[in-house]
C-alpha cells in the first residue's frame, strides 16, 4: 500500500507518507490524527477524505466511512478543475469495496473516464470495476475503447475474453463469438500475435464455433511457432484434427506424442479413440457436474465392421508392442495399460474376449502387482467383466499368491494388492463369517510380520503395509454388520487406534475412526479426529461431509458453530476476492485463466453444501436462542424474518447445484452422507459403482434445502401466529392427528419425522391464530395443543424407553432424540413463549376485555398443560442421560474390553486384538527399531476405552445442558402464566 | 501412465487425497489463484488412469539479472503413487520450463532442515545446499535453500554454497 505514492490531489508526498506508514502498522488512531490535521489544511481534498474513510473502515466504523466516502465522491463530481487521479479513485475503490458498495466505486470511475476520455490509467481502473461487478458487456466496451486508443494486443484480448464470458457465463448469444473472431482476425492481419495465451484464446473461440479447419490453418502457420513446447502444440493439433473428423491424421499426431512421452495415458486413449473413429472421448469433456469423472472410459465401436476393427487392433497392438520394447524404464506403466485397453475394447466389440482381458490383467499383475496403485489402475478394466468372470480372474490371481517376489517390500505390496482386489470385486461380502475372521487374522499377522521393514523409515514417511489395517477395519465392521456383535466393532476401533499409535499421521485411519466414533455416539471424539486432519481452505468444501451431517444432529453447538462459521467464511472470502484474482489474470495476460476463474467461482456459489450450510448456520442460531423469545426475534429480524430463505426455497428447484464433495475417501458402509448400511440389517452388497448415486442425491438434497430454508420463516410466522402457510393443508393435518392418536405407526413419517413434527407444531400455532380465541372453535384450539403435546411425548418417551445403555448400543436413537428436542420441541417452546407473552398483561398493554376473556383463559389453560408436558418430557431425558453419565467408568471400560475378548478361544471377536496385544506386550527392539518399539510400549487399549466413554459422556452432558436450560425457561413461564 | 498438464481450478476440488497428507500444505485460495494467474506454466498436475490426481508441482519464476530463477513452491505425490519417480518427473518439467522458455539461471527451493528424505531426493536430482536460512519455518525450524544451476549459468556461479547462514529478512524473495 505504501508504494502507491505520488502527488495525490495536490498533496505533497511527505505529508501523506506518515499516514500510510501508520495504516500499514495498524496504528489507526494515529493515522486518523494525522489525517485530521491534513484535512484542516486541505478540507476539500478528495484524496485526504478517501484516506480518512479508509482508516475509519479499518477501525470498524463502516457508517462513518461510507459518509466520508460519499463526501469525497461529491467533491470529485463537483470540482471541475480538480485533477482526477487514479490514486484517489483506487483508494476510494478499496473502501467502497470493503463496504460492499462496488457500484459507487464504479460510478466514480465512470465519471472520471467521462471527464478525461483518453486517460488509459483511469480506463484500466474502470475495466477493473466492471470485472469486480461481473459486468461482461461493459468490460468488453471499455476494453474496446482502450484498444482503439492505444492498439495494444492485450486490450483486444481483454475484449475477446469479455465476449467469451458473456457467452459462457452470462446470457450472451453464441453469435457474439463471431464478433470476437472478427476482431482477432483483423488484428492478426495487421499486427500478428505475440502471446501464446492469445493464440490459445483464439483457438478456443474457433473451437466453440466448431471451426476446426480454420484453427488448424492457424496452428500450421506462422502463429503456431508461438507455442514453444512441441508436445503442447501436438496435443492441440491432435484434438483439432479429431474434432474435425480427420481421425487418421489425428491418430498419427497422437502417435507422435506417445513417441515423445511414452507415459501419457490420456494421449493413448485419444490415439486409440482416433483409430476406432470414436469421438466419445471428446464429448465427455463438458461433463462438469461431479468432481470425480466416471471411471469407465466411454467408447463407441458399433459402427465398425469386423475387418476395420481387426485391422485397427492390429495397428494399435503393433504400436503398443513397439512402445513396450522401447521403454527401458521399469516403472513405465503406460504401454502395459495400453495393452489392457486394447483387450477391453475387444471385449466390448466381440463379447467373447473375456479370457484375453483376464490374461492381460494377470500379466499386468505380474509386472506391477506390488504397486499401491494397482487396483485403481485396473478398476476401469474390470468393469467390463461379468461378476462371474471377475471371480474367475480373482481365483487365478489368488493362485499367484504363492509366487511372491523375493524382495520383502514387493512381496508385501503384492499381498496387499491381492486383498484390495478382493475388496474391489466385492468378494469380501461373499465370504462366510468364519472365512472373514480368518482373513482378518491373517492380515494382522502379515502386518505384524512386516513391521520390521519400516524400522528405518522416517516417522513422517508412510509405512510399509499401512493400508492393511484399513482393510482389517473394513472386514471387522462387516463382521459387526452381519453378526451385530459389538465386539467386532470395538476391535475395529482398536486396530486403527493401534495403527495411529505407531504412526500418528495416517489420515486414512483417522477418517475411518471418525465414522466409527460417530456411529458409536462419541461424536465429540469423532470431531477430534476430524480436527486432527487439519482440514482447511478448499478442503473444507471437499472433505467436511465426513463430519458435518453428524454434527448437525449433535448437541455440540459450539463445535458445530465453528465448523459452519469457518466454512462459510472461507467461501464468502473467496467470492469477495475472486474478481480481484480474475483481474490479476487479465493483467498478467493469462487469458485462459480468466474464464476458468469466473467459472470456478460460479461452481462454488452453486455448491449444495454451501447453500445448506447457510441455512443450517441460521437454524443453529435459532436453536441456540430458542429459550429466549426476544433473542429469537432479533435473530429472525437479522434474517429478514426468513424471507430470503423462502426465496431460496422457491428457487432451489430450478437452480443448478454443484456437488463438490469428494466421496472417494468415505468408508464402504457409508458411501454417501445419506447412506449408512450399518443402520439397517445385513443384506450384503455387491460391487457398486459409486457414481450412480449422483442423481438420487441431487433430488434428495434439493428437497432438504427446500424444506430447511422454510424453517426460519415458519418460526417467524408461528411467533406472529400469522396464518399464511399451510392454510389448505388439511389432509396433512389428518395424518398428524392420526399419528398422534396412535392410529398410524410412526413409520408413516419415515425419515422425515423431524419435518412432520415441525409441521404439527407450526400448524398448531397457526390454528391458534386463525381461531382468534373464537368461541365456536375454542375447543379445536385445545385439541390441537393437546395433539402436539402427546405427539412429542409419545415419540420422545417411546424412543427413550427403547434405548439401551449407550455403551452397548452404538448409534441408536440419540441423534434423532437430540434433533427432536433441539428442533420441534424447541420451536414449540418458542410458540409457548409467544403465547405467554400475549396472555400475560405487560405494563403497556391493557388487559383484553369482553369475549376474549374466555378464549384467553382457554389458551392459558392449554399453554399451562403444554408447559407441564414439555417439562416432564425433558426431565425424563435428563434423568436418562445422567444415569448414563453416572454409571461408573471402570464398569463401562470392563464392558468394552470384555466385548472384544469374548471369543478368544472359539469364534467371535477378539482374535485380531489378541495378536496386536501380543506384539505390543513384548516388542523386539532389535527387529523393530527403537521408535516403533517405544510406540508399541505406549499402546494402551484401556486409554482408548476411556476416551470413548469420555466422548460419549461429553455428548450426553451437552444434551443434558440443553434440556436443563429449556426446563429452567419453561419453569419461569409457568410462574408467569400462573398469574393470568 | 501419467499425463502431465497445467493445473486448473477444478483440480483444487480433486486433490483431496494428495493434500490430506500431513506434509502437504493446503494454502488459501488467493495463493493458488495468484500462482495460476501469474505463472500457469509453473503449476502442473500429473493425472493417472481414471483421471486420478497423482501429484502436482507449483512454482514461479522471478528475480533480477543473474538471480532470475525458477522457484519450486511445492511438490507433492499421493501415497498411492510414491516410489515411482513422479516427483522427479515434475521437477524436471519445471526445470525445463525455467531453462528453455524463461531462460532462468537456476532453480531453487526451500526445505525443512529436518526433512532428510526430501533433502536426499533433491540431492539425487542435482540440487545443492546453497545456504541455511535460520528459523525460516514459523520462526522455529531452519530451512535449507537448495539450488540447481541451469544452462544459462555456464560457470555455475549461482550454486556456490554460502559460508554463513542467513536470516529470513536477508532473503531476496518471499
Amino acid at each position: 500500500m505504501a508504494s502507491k505514492f505520488g502527488l495525490a490531489g495536490g498533496i505533497p508526498e511527505r505529508r501523506v507518507r506518515p499516514i500510510w506508514d501508520a495504516i500499514d502498522s495498524r496504528q489507526f488512531k494515529n493515522a486518523l490524527k494525522i489525517t485530521t490535521t491534513l484535512l484542516s489544511k486541505h478540507p476539500n481534498s478528495p484524496y485526504a477524505l478517501a484516506l480518512k474513510a479508509l482508516i475509519l473502515e479499518r477501525m470498524g466504523k463502516p457508517d462513518e466511512a461510507l459518509s466520508v466516502c460519499l463526501n469525497a465522491k461529491e467533491l470529485l463530481y463537483k470540482n471541475e478543475s480538480l485533477l482526477m487521479d487514479d490514486l484517489t479513485l483506487s483508494t476510494l475503490q478499496i473502501v467502497f469495496q470493503r463496504l460492499d458498495h462496488l457500484e459507487l466505486a464504479t460510478s466514480c470511475y465512470e465519471h472520471a473516464c467521462g471527464k478525461f476520455p483518453n486517460n488509459l490509467e483511469l480506463m484500466i481502473g474502470l475495466f477493473n470495476c466492471y470485472v469486480r461487478e461481473y459486468s461482461f458487456v461493459k468490460q468488453q466496451q471499455t476494453a474496446i475503447k482502450m484498444y482503439k486508443l492505444v492498439g495494444e494486443e492485450r486490450f483486444l484480448l481483454w475484449a475477446v475474453c469479455s465476449i467469451q464470458l458473456q457467452v459462457l457465463c452470462g446470457n450472451g448469444e453464441e453469435k457474439l463469438l463471431l464478433l470476437a473472431e472478427g476482431l482477432l482476425k483483423k488484428h492478426v492481419a495487421s499486427h500478428g500475435l505475440h502471446e501464446p495465451e492469445a493464440l490459445i484464446v483464439y483457438f478456443s473461440i474457433l473451437e466453440q464455433q466448431t471451426k476446426y479447419a480454420d484453427a488448424l490453418d492457424i496452428l500450421g502457420g506462422k502463429l503456431g511457432s508461438l507455442l514453444m513446447v512441441e508436445v503442447d502444440k501436438l496435443r492441440i493439433q491432435g484434438k483439432l484434427l479429431a474434432r474435425a473428423g480427420d481421425y487418421a491424421a489425428a491418430a498419427n499426431v497422437y502417435q507422435k506424442i506417445l513417441e515423445l512421452c511414452g507415459d501419457d495415458w490420456e494421449a493413448f486413449l485419444h490415439y486409440i479413440g482416433c483409430l476406432f473413429e470414436d469421438d466419445s472421448s471428446w464429448s465427455c469433456e463438458t461433463i462438469n457436474v461431479s468432481i470425480n469423472p466416471p471411471k469407465l472410459v466411454e467408447c463407441k465401436l458399433a459402427h465398425l465392421t469386423d475387418e476395420v476393427f481387426d485391422s485397427c487392433v492390429e495397428n494399435a497392438s503393433a504400436f503398443v508392442q513397439k512402445l513396450q520394447s522401447e521403454t527401458n524404464n521399469d516403472s513405465l506403466r503406460n504401454p502395459y495399460l495400453a495393452h489392457l485397453e486394447i483387450e477391453r475394447r475387444k471385449c466390448l466389440f466381440r463379447k467373447n474376449n473375456d479370457d484375453g482381458l483376464i490374461e492381460a490383467l494377470l500379466q499386468y499383475y505380474s509386472r506391477f502387482g506390488h504397486l499401491a496403485c494397482f487396483t485403481s489402475d485396473i478398476e476401469a478394466f474390470l468393469q467390463v467383466l461379468s461378476q462371474e468372470k471377475k471371480m474367475e480372474f480373482l481365483d487365478k490371481l489368488m493362485k499367484n499368491s504363492n509366487y511372491l517376489s523375493a524382495v520383502p517390500t514387493k512381496a508385501l505390496g503384492q499381498s496387499i494388492t491381492l486383498l484390495k482386489t478382493q475388496e474391489l470385486i466385492g468378494n469380501m461380502f461373499r465370504l462366510s463369517v468364519s472365512e472373514l475372521e480368518g482373513s482378518a487374522v491373517q492380515m494382522v499377522e502379515l502386518y505384524c510380520k512386516n513391521l520390521p521393514l519400516s524400522m528405518d523409515l522416517d516417522p513422517q514417511e508412510s509405512m510399509h503395509g499401512e493400508e492393511m489395517l484399513s482393510i482389517v477395519c473394513n472386514v471387522l465392521v462387516q463382521l459387526f454388520w452381519r453378526t451385530r456383535d459389538l465386539g467386532y466393532f470395538i476391535e475395529a476401533i482398536m486396530v486403527l487406534e493401534f495403527g495411529l499409535t505407531i504412526r500418528r499421521y495416517t489420515w486414512q485411519y483417522k477418517i475411518l475412526l471418525l465414522h466409527l466414533y460417530s456411529y458409536f455416539g462419541a461424536i465429540s471424539l469423532a470431531y477430534e479426529r476430524y480436527k486432527s486432519l487439519d482440514v482447511k481452505n478448499i478442503l473444507m468444501e471437499t472433505v467436511s461431509h465426513h463430519i458435518l451431517p453428524q454434527m448437525l444432529a449433535s448437541p455440540l453447538w459450539a463445535d458445530l458453530n465453528n465448523l459452519l462459521k469457518d466454512y462459510l467464511k472461507f467461501m464468502d472470502d473467496h467470492f469477495r476476492e475472486s474478481a480481484d484474482l480474475t483481474f490479476l489474470a487479465f493483467r498478467h495476460r493469462n487469458y485462459s485463466k480468466v474464464i476458468e476463474f469466473v467459472q470456478f467461482k460460479e461452481r462454488l456459489q452453486h455448491s449444495n453444501q454451501y447453500l445448506m450450510a447457510r441455512v443450517e448456520a441460521s437454524i443453529l442460531q435459532l436453536k441456540q436462542s430458542a429459550d429466549n423469545i426476544e433473542e429469537e426475534e432479533s435473530i429472525l429480524e437479522s434474517l429478514k424474518c426468513g424471507i430470503d430463505f423462502v426465496e431460496l426455497s422457491n428457487e432451489i428447484g430450478s437452480k443448478s447445484l454443484t456437488f463438490n464433495e469428494d466421496f472417494q475417501s468415505r468408508p464402504w458402509w457409508t458411501p454417501t452422507t445419506e447412506i449408512n448400511y450399518l443402520l439397517g440389517p445385513f443384506q450384503g452388497i455387491s460391487y457398486y459403482p459409486k457414481e450412480n448415486w449422483a442423481k438420487e442425491r441431487e433430488t434428495s438434497v434439493r428437497g432438504i434445502i427446500e424444506r430447511k430454508s422454510l424453517l426460519p420463516r415458519m418460526i417467524y410466522l408461528s411467533i406472529q401466529s400469522a396464518s399464511v402457510l399451510y392454510k389448505d393443508s388439511i389432509d396433512t393435518n389428518d395424518v398428524v392427528m392420526g399419528v398422534s392418536r396412535g392410529l398410524k405407526p410412526y413409520e408413516v413419517f419415515g425419515s422425515d419425522v423431524i419435518d412432520w413434527l415441525n409441521f404439527a407444531i407450526f400448524f398448531n400455532a397457526w390454528s391458534f391464530n386463525s381461531n382468534e380465541f373464537g368461541q365456536r372453535e375454542g375447543k379445536c384450539t385445545h385439541v390441537s395443543w393437546h395433539l402436539v403435546n402427546s405427539l412429542l411425548e409419545n415419540y420422545i418417551l417411546s424412543k427413550l424407553r427403547s434405548m439401551g445403555p449407550l455403551i452397548q448400543s452404538p448409534q441408536g436413537d440419540l441423534p434423532i432424540l437430540v434433533q427432536v428436542v433441539t428442533e420441534p420441541l424447541a420451536w414449540h417452546g418458542v410458540v409457548i413463549q409467544s403465547c405467554v407473552r400475549s396472555c400475560v398483561p405487560s405494563g403497556k398493554k391493557k388487559k383484553k376485555s369482553g369475549s376474549t376473556d374466555q378464549s384467553l383463559s382457554l389458551l392459558s389453560h392449554a399453554v399451562r398443560d403444554a408447559i407441564q408436558s414439555l417439562c416432564s418430557i425433558l426431565e425424563e431425558i435428563v434423568r436418562w442421560s445422567q444415569d448414563q453419565i453416572k454409571s461408573p467408568e471402570d464398569n463401562k471400560i470392563d464392558i468394552l474390553v470384555s466385548l472384544k475378548t469374548n471369543g478368544q478361544n472359539g469364534g467371535g471377536p477378539g482374535h485380531v486384538f489378541h495378536i496386536l496385544e501380543t506384539l505390543a506386550s513384548s516388542p523386539n527392539e532389535a527387529e523393530l527399531g527403537n521408535r516403533i518399539s517405544q510406540a508399541l510400549r505406549a499402546w494402551s487399549p484401556v486409554d482408548v476405552g476411556r476416551k470413548i466413554i469420555t466422548g460419549q459422556s461429553r455428548v450426553l452432558s451437552e444434551f443434558c445442558r440443553i434440556c436443563e436450560s429449556k426446563i429452567k425457561s419453561l419453569k419461569s413461564l409457568k410462574q408467569q402464566i400462573a398469574q393470568v | 501412465m501419467t499425463t502431465i498438464r497445467r493445473f486448473c481450478c477444478n483440480d483444487l476440488l480433486r486433490f483431496t487425497s494428495v493434500n490430506l497428507d500431513h506434509l502437504t500444505e493446503t494454502f488459501n485460495m488467493s495463493f493458488y489463484l495468484t500462482y495460476l494467474a501469474r505463472w500457469p506454466d509453473y503449476f502442473q498436475v500429473a493425472e493417472g488412469p481414471g483421471k486420478r490426481i497423482m501429484g502436482y508441482i507449483m512454482g514461479k519464476v522471478e528475480g533480477q539479472g543473474e538471480s532470475w530463477h525458477g522457484h519450486v513452491t511445492a511438490v507433492t505425490v499421493a501415497p498411492e503413487y510414491r516410489r515411482q519417480q513422479l516427483a522427479k518427473k515434475l521437477m524436471n518439467l519445471l526445470e525445463e520450463i525455467s531453462d528453455k522458455i524463461d531462460k532462468a539461471y537456476f532453480v531453487d527451493l526451500f526445505v525443512r532442515a529436518s526433512n532428510t528424505p526430501a533433502i536426499k531426493m533433491y540431492e539425487k536430482l542435482g540440487y545443492i545446499i546453497y545456504r541455511r536460512v535460520l528459523r525460516y519455518y514459523s520462526g522455529e525450524e531452519d530451512g535449507l535453500d537448495m539450488r540447481k544451476a541451469l544452462s544459462r549459468d555456464v560457470e555455475k556461479k549461482s550454486v556456490i554454497p554460502l559460508k554463513r547462514p542467513v536470516t529470513p529478512d536477508e532473503l531476496e524473495y518471499d
